[in-house]
């Protein structure tokens, strides 16, 4: 059934809406998902090259004090994140191998351009301290002028970008 | 006077219990991604090209149910919001951020939440933007010296719009309100002057119902903070004490 697989807009904002405030009363922090993706970057790396990840300047908080960067609220929250997702779409029937894109597009075009898009959402969400959910949504409950700013922004380049990309899409 | 909340700040419960709550925490927040459609590439994207603007939609009404819980239940005593993450703003730092993570959304389709959450659906472009933005991320971190000095500029602190404005925060939430009710009901027109819907939705009736009570109750909750001063849902006198660098180091003047 259509309605029961895809909620209304408002529910379903109210719903992310919840799952924040419940963060905020349990942890009095916020909700994030990037900062569980840095952390797993920092922890192969660390794998790999254990003392010029130590030393990194950015990584290097994480493993500060013998500390395991996955032990971390973000990483739990992740492990949630991918739960919720996989039973909702299984108890909708949508679990379904598959790549999505518009009409005009082939599946080589649009795997390269989710890895663009990807490697420029990644390094942005570092410099911008956040990403849509842990900078913008929660950000922008708090008031926070910089997660306000950073939502304006994500739309700005969004609509500059569009046109480029819209036979992927459209 | 003793606040119950946050519950993990306040002692209620254990720093590690607090860390296996976030596991349902998150599952609530990934049901929600799934069923608000945002597991698909195309509706994140199309919202870019006006075709479906549900993504911003969701977007305006999880940050209004956000920020009226989070100054509400401060309003009500409930919740301590001097032991609450503020986040910080480093302002142009974040205005490029934005404009970059944009770019990269309308290219890529997703944003990390929802690609992490469409992988465990089984869609493979979520899986190759997901290796994308590790690779990002890795880029950002390995090469900090770069442009850490830039990263860390524009440094104002926990710094709200109500006081950027210079007005009351009871207002401001209210403001918030009617520019997510603008915000939703403005673009619903131009989706459905560019894109005119051809599809006859039976429920239709029901979901406008639903949404627009849903609606009423953000506005009136709103109209009602507005009476309240700023004093009644934070002190901003007190510090927070998760500043990442002590509010007295920046220079009010200094500004934008």
């Amino acid at each position: 059934m259509k309605f029961a697989t895809r909620w209304p807009p408002v529910p379903a904002g109210i719903l992310i809406g919840i799952s924040m405030l419940l963060a905020f009363v349990v942890a009095g922090r916020g909700i994030g998902a990037s900062g569980a993706m840095t952390r797993f970057v920092a922890w192969v790396q660390h794998g790999l090259f254990p003392a010029t990840t130590e030393q990194s300047a950015y990584f290097g908080r994480y493993f500060a004090d013998g500390a395991h960067p996955l032990n971390d609220y973000v990483v739990f929250l992740m492990v949630g994140l991918l739960a919720g997702s996989f039973v909702a779409a299984w108890l909708s029937g949508e679990l379904r191998l598959e790549v999505l894109r518009g009409p005009r597009c082939s599946v080589a075009y649009r795997l390269v351009l989710a890895l663009a898009g990807g490697v420029l959402a990644g390094f942005a969400a570092r410099l911008a301290r956040g990403c849509t959910s842990g900078q913008g949504l929660v950000g922008g409950a708090e008031l926070s002028v910089g997660a306000w700013v950073f939502l304006m922004c994500i739309f700005a380049g969004g609509w500059m970008a569009a046109w480029f990309v819209r036979k992927q899409w459209i | 006077m003793d606040m119950i909340a946050p519950l993990a700040k306040t002692g209620v419960i254990s720093a590690s219990l607090n860390l296996w709550l976030a596991v349902p925490i998150g599952f609530i927040f990934g049901f929600a991604l799934f069923h608000a459609g945002f597991t698909d590439s195309r509706r994140i994207a199309w919202a870019f090209y006006f075709k479906d603007v549900g993504v911003p939609v969701v977007m305006f009404s999880a940050i209004a149910t956000g920020m009226l819980g989070l100054w509400g239940l401060s309003l009500i005593g409930f919740l301590d919001v001097s032991m609450v993450y503020m986040l910080p703003t480093f302002l142009v730092p974040m205005a490029v951020g934005g404009l970059i993570f944009g770019v990269g959304m309308v290219i890529g389709g997703y944003c990390p939440g929802t690609a992490a959450a469409s992988i465990m659906t089984g869609k493979i472009d979520a899986m190759v933007f997901i290796v994308g933005f590790l690779l990002g991320s890795l880029i950002f971190g390995d090469f900090f010296p770069v442009w850490g000095d830039f990263y860390n500029s524009d440094y104002m602190g926990a710094f709200r719009l109500d006081q950027w404005l210079g007005i009351g925060l009871g207002p401001m939430v209210l403001i918030v309100v009617l520019i997510a009710v603008g915000g939703t009901l403005s673009m619903r027109f131009v989706q459905n002057k560019v894109w005119p819907s051809t599809e006859i939705d039976p429920q239709h009736k029901q979901v406008v119902k639903l949404q627009g009570a849903l609606i009423a109750i953000a506005v009136l909750i709103g109209f009602a903070f507005a009476f309240f001063p700023s004093e009644s849902f934070i002190d901003d006198r007190v510090e927070t004490p998760y500043y990442i660098v002590p509010k007295a180091t920046v220079d009010p003047g200094s500004g934008a």
